[in-house]
């Protein structure tokens, strides 16, 4: 640790830490940020740039960083971490993003000889090249080189969210915000005030420039601030929070960290995400810095003025003992006082602005003590070997001279941070005395306080802050306010520095993390690319993690001196949340893995566990999918295993997901007339009717079985996936077109267990477990019910099937599903009672040609596409959907109709998905579009006709029965001979659903 | 994320809601007369105002009621909320209220900071 380490550094302890970085250890103090803890060990190399993968150093002191991202190995390996915010402790592991194989030789820096083909518009124009060279030359090279840090890995968030209301929210701690906050100590207001930094001051603690406050040393004056604050019983305090959006109805988005400067405890959460409603926003967040662009303007060594001091005052740490300062403002006197208050002293002072406009007591101080100074010159630029060694500068005669110097500090003036102000819709204006956006109408009750309200002056602060303050009617506050330099702020446009030198390594950056030169500006304005939001996306200008904070209104600068108009008719780019990177895992929260979505589970759940069951996700809902008999058997073998067998004696299913809507109510069998497709009136109590629910479009929504206990009860079944959307459908035509119907909804999905039972020795089973009903065919016939006695609760057998065979569907009350289960096992058993899961219920279904909504259909399928012509309750005057049946559009008789399609060698497989066409080769190289017929939306081996069937939708498909096709597949050119047939493969005539 | 104040359970967050379309499309009482032209109008065609629209809410995750809401589409400010069996308010009740924060023009968004 050579670099010095100031006395009076107030938030540095001396407890030394060991830190590794890139796998060798360094020492460093607690308090420190990774970038104060490197650059304590003399470290100026840290990371490579994006694209042209140059040497980069660590640039700011703060959340505007650009170069300085770093991958933290014992926090998950934590990508893209700012080496500047982010605190050091004991054993932080860190390592440098970007680079191959190691930090000073890297591969990649061969893109900055290649720089000409990664100008502006490379995406673009790259991505329209030829094919083939894309592939061979640029995709390998961007895959290895190109991105930011690795992925984290084994990672679990265990992030919470909070919620606050209060009536006024302060962003912000730094002197504004603690001015606002002692004015309402003690007042009827609940406040929150939100810091980002692990201790309050901001300014206070970042540079020389305030030197009393009533008479107290700022240091005093903070702790004095947060105890009378901590001691008041409306005002809270958030720290390590960083607000970072802004939302409208003042809800506000703010970040914690709970692990700042600590090893992370997997067991706690270690990030807050906090929700705050507030009735005003108080912005305090202060300013940003901005840099200039001058040749190699990102050599490691180059560094922003205000943030040099800061690592000083703040950290204790001197990156530089003699810097070189490059100026277009008043405010870098305070960093020459800071150094020279530690006995060192910059190697050049280099100001931009004319002698004349230049303080009186600048330039007497910097003769005072001896500094070089160059007034009215600037920085052509700087050399050296990954690291500043030579400094270039022009005076007022246009004469170049170079100084050898190892750090060069410059500073372009300072942007108000507009950034949530632009985000709550306020509206900014150009201020020309500071030369940058500030904050003009407020959209939302938002208050800017402070620098962001482009108030750079001390002296008029107390004065802003009672003013703006006095709506809420509290006591006006005037400490007096000592500094250490002078307050008038002045300030010099100057965007660019002026350069004569070409070389392929000369550049001059306007994005340091997108690695986005001024001469890409340039190339793109002269590409036509003129107006800010297009150029921004043309060159990917400000769009890198750090959105351009030190960069952005300096692109604009430039821009405006090409085009030759004025920044503010240039205008910004739209801010856009978050102001600064939010992790996924705090946005998520606690709703991630098993609790990212509720899972539903049947009363039989863990019967299907206990026996072998392999799940598949429905929606919210479990349900097994298929049965492993034994531990090697394949979910092929088990298919065919259990579709056999139903097919031969019996098999069950746990339907209980099945949706379940009870309708009941004076008008019920209106409302269901108009609901459903199908016509209920003639229909006799306790039958039941397969039913099709249509949108206003004519389009299928959903279908189910309707059961009618009377004209004024009836109860539908909905698909599994489709009750929530069924419900709402009929709640919303109830309350919106229909409110004079009389008729109540109430779901009942989970109140009812069900079971289908299906195939030839069904009812034989029946007849064991329900001895009291008679299930005679003539007595029970297909699609009628019953509803009986079940211990006390309510049941109901229907006689209907999914399969195609004899079936009865057993609603039961939860409670005593399962022992009903077993009970239908237990009889079951003498007659190969077999369970099935999903899978084999669609291929029972495939096999009787029944469609499965949203398989068949998919939004664009209406009833008489899939021929269900004789669902349709034509007598009816009205339901939906209906006159939508009839439009141009849905009666063509080229539309996508259901067919039945099985391949003529019946050795071969079809693929679901797959195309239907009419070629028997695809063309290896295709020139003009294949026709495309139709597609297959189900296929299955069939084991109980021993070939494959699938179903398609084709077009013009009913007039194409016995007609030979193709069918694509998913590897090669040659497709597969099919034939287009009915689309019912077994028992056409219905004789073993109705024996 | 804005507050919706539902008429029948006060002000919740927009979360809880689920947004409905346009309000006051009414369903042709016998769409049977209609031809093709006109159904589909009615099926398929909503209009996307720039600034006051009327549209319909409902509380999913909560009263489960269907409802009115008049809002300013440029800045998301609800002006009115009203229950279905209430008057449809005149639009001259709102325009004072439009307030866009740049001046938008009817068409288009953003990069307002030029038009002040
Ligand atoms: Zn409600």
């Amino acid at each position: 640790m050579s670099a010095l380490k100031n006395k009076n550094c107030n938030y540095i302890s001396n407890k030394e830490i060991k830190i590794t970085f890139d796998g060798r250890s360094y020492s460093a103090y607690e308090g420190d940020t990774i970038a104060s803890a490197l650059l304590r060990n003399n470290i100026r190399l840290i990371g490579r740039s994006f694209k042209y993968h140059r040497p980069r150093g660590i640039y700011t002191c703060g959340i505007e960083e650009p170069n300085a991202l770093v991958q933290i190995l014992n926090e998950h390996n934590e990508p893209n971490t700012r080496a500047t915010i982010k605190r050091a402790y004991e054993g932080i592991n860190i390592c440098s993003q970007n680079r191959w194989p190691s930090l000073s030789f890297d591969i990649g820096s061969i893109n900055n000889i290649l720089s000409p083909i990664f100008s502006a518009g490379f995406y673009y124009k790259t991505f329209m090249g030829p094919k083939g060279f894309w592939k061979k030359i640029y995709e390998p090279l961007i895959r290895r080189t190109a991105g930011l840090g690795k992925p984290p890995k084994n990672f679990r968030s265990k992030s919470i969210h909070q919620n606050h209301n209060v009536d006024i929210l302060i962003v912000g701690g730094g002197l504004s915000g603690l001015l606002a906050a002692r004015k309402l100590i003690d007042t009827d207001k609940q406040v929150l005030l939100v810091e980002q930094d692990s201790f309050l001051g901001g300014i206070l603690n970042n540079s020389n420039k305030v030197k009393k406050i009533d008479g107290k040393n700022t240091f005093e004056w903070i702790q004095e601030t947060e105890k009378l604050i901590l001691k008041s019983n409306n005002i809270k305090i958030l720290k390590n929070t960083l607000v970072t959006t802004y939302n409208f109805t003042n809800h506000l988005i703010a970040l914690e960290d709970k692990f700042s400067g600590k090893k992370i405890d997997i067991n706690k959460s270690e990030l807050t995400l906090h929700k705050i409603r507030t009735t005003h926003t108080i912005l305090a967040n202060g300013h940003i810095e901005r840099f200039i662009s001058f040749r190699n303007n990102d050599l490691p060594g180059v560094m922003l003025a205000s943030s040099f001091e800061k690592y000083i005052e703040r950290y204790g740490v001197v990156p530089d003992e003699k810097p070189a300062i490059f100026t277009n403002n008043s405010s870098t006197i305070s960093l020459v006082k800071s150094l020279i208050n530690l006995n060192c002293k910059p190697c050049a002072y280099i100001d931009s602005r004319k002698k004349e406009d230049i303080e009186d007591e600048t330039k007497e101080y910097l003769i005072k003590n001896n500094i070089p100074f160059y007034p009215e010159s600037e920085v052509e630029g700087c050399e050296g070997n990954k690291k500043v060694e030579k400094v270039f500068i022009r005076n007022n005669s246009n004469k170049i001279s170079s100084i050898n110097s190892s750090m060069l500090c410059p500073s372009g003036g300072f942007n108000p941070d507009i950034h949530l102000f632009t985000q709550s819709k306020g509206l900014v204006k150009w201020d020309e005395k500071i030369n940058s956006f500030k904050p003009d109408t407020a959209f939302q009750n938002t208050i800017t306080l402070g620098s962001v309200s482009g108030n750079y002056e001390f002296k008029n602060l107390c004065e802003e802050i009672n003013k703006k303050l006095s709506f809420l009617k509290v006591k006006d506050l005037n400490p007096e306010i000592e500094t250490n330099i002078r307050d008038d702020f002045s300030i010099e446009e100057l965007w660019e520095t002026k350069t004569d030198k070409t070389s392929k390594w000369a550049k001059s950056f306007i994005d340091l993390h997108n690695d986005v030169t001024t001469k890409d500006l340039k190339q793109a304005i002269n590409e036509g690319y003129d107006r800010i939001e297009h150029l921004k996306r043309y060159t990917t200008n400000s769009m890198g993690t750090d959105q351009g904070k030190i960069s952005s209104i300096n692109s604009l600068g430039i821009v405006s001196k090409i085009l030759n108009k004025k920044i503010s008719e240039v205008g910004t780019t739209t801010y856009r949340p978050p102001y600064a990177p939010l992790s996924f895992a705090a946005i998520a929260g606690r709703s991630t893995y098993e609790y990212y979505d509720p899972e539903r589970k049947t009363p039989i759940h863990n019967w299907h566990i206990k026996n072998n069951a392999v799940f598949e996700d429905v929606g919210q809902w479990k349900r097994p999918w298929y049965f492993k008999k034994h531990e090697t058997e394949t979910m092929h073998q088990a298919v065919q295993r259990e579709s056999k067998q139903t097919r031969r004696s019996a098999g069950i299913l746990d339907g209980s997901t099945l949706g379940k809507i009870e309708i009941k109510g004076k008008d019920a069998l209106e409302f269901m007339n108009l609901m459903y497709t199908n016509a209920f009136t003639k229909m006799k109590p306790m039958t039941s009717r397969y039913a099709l629910m249509l949108g206003e479009d004519g389009m299928i929504m959903d279908d189910g079985i309707i059961c009618k206990i009377n004209d004024k009860h009836f109860i539908a079944t909905t698909t599994s996936g489709g009750a929530p959307k069924v419900f709402a459908h009929m709640e919303e035509f109830l309350q919106t077109e229909w409110p004079h119907l009389q008729v109540y909804l109430n779901s009942i999905t989970e109140q009812f267990t069900t079971f289908n039972i299906s195939g030839p020795r069904t009812r034989e089973i029946m007849r064991k477990v329900f001895t009291d009903i008679d299930f005679n065919n003539e007595k029970f016939p297909f699609m009628t019910f019953k509803t009986f006695n079940y211990k006390n609760t309510e049941a109901r057998i229907m006689r209907a099937s999914f399969t195609g065979e004899l079936g009865y569907e057993i609603y039961i009350s939860p409670q005593y599903a399962l022992e009903l289960w077993e009970l239908i096992f237990k009889h079951g058993k003498d007659f190969d009672l077999v369970p099935y899961g999903t899978e084999t219920m669609h291929l029972l279904r495939a096999e009787k040609g029944y469609v499965v909504i949203g398989q068949e259909t998919d939004g664009t399928v209406t009833p008489i596409d899939i021929n269900f012509n004789w669902m349709i309750g034509k007598k009816k005057k009205d339901f939906i959907g209906k006159r939508s049946l009839t439009r141009s559009d849905t009666v063509r008789d080229d539309r996508k109709q259901l067919v039945g399609i099985i391949p003529l060698n019946k050795s071969q497989f079809i693929e679901e998905g797959q195309h239907v066409v009419e070629c028997e080769n695809l063309p290896n190289k295709i020139k003009t579009p294949v026709e495309y017929l139709g597609h297959i939306s189900s296929s299955y081996h069939s084991p109980n006709l021993n070939h494959c069937i699938s179903m398609a939708m084709v077009k013009g498909g009913n007039k194409l029965m016995g007609k030979k096709l193709f069918v694509s597949t998913p590897k090669g050119t040659k497709n597969i001979p099919v034939e287009i047939v009915n689309p019912v493969f077994i028992d056409p005539e219905n004789k073993r659903l109705t024996s | 994320m804005i507050l919706i104040n539902c008429p029948y359970c006060g002000e919740r967050e927009q979360s809880e809601f689920t947004n409905g379309g346009e309000a006051h499309v009414i369903r042709p009482k016998d769409p049977d007369i209609l031809n093709d032209k006109d159904w589909g109008q009615y099926v398929f065609y909503r209009s996307n105002p720039k600034g006051i629209f009327y549209e319909r809410w409902v509380h999913t995750h909560g009263c489960r009621k269907w409802f009115n809401v008049v809002r300013d589409t440029s800045t998301d400010t609800i002006l009115k909320i009203y229950k279905l069996t209430d008057n449809k308010p005149d639009i001259s009740e709102f325009q004072s209220t439009l307030k866009s924060p740049s001046g938008e023009p009817i068409v288009g968004s953003g990069n307002f900071a030029v038009k002040k």
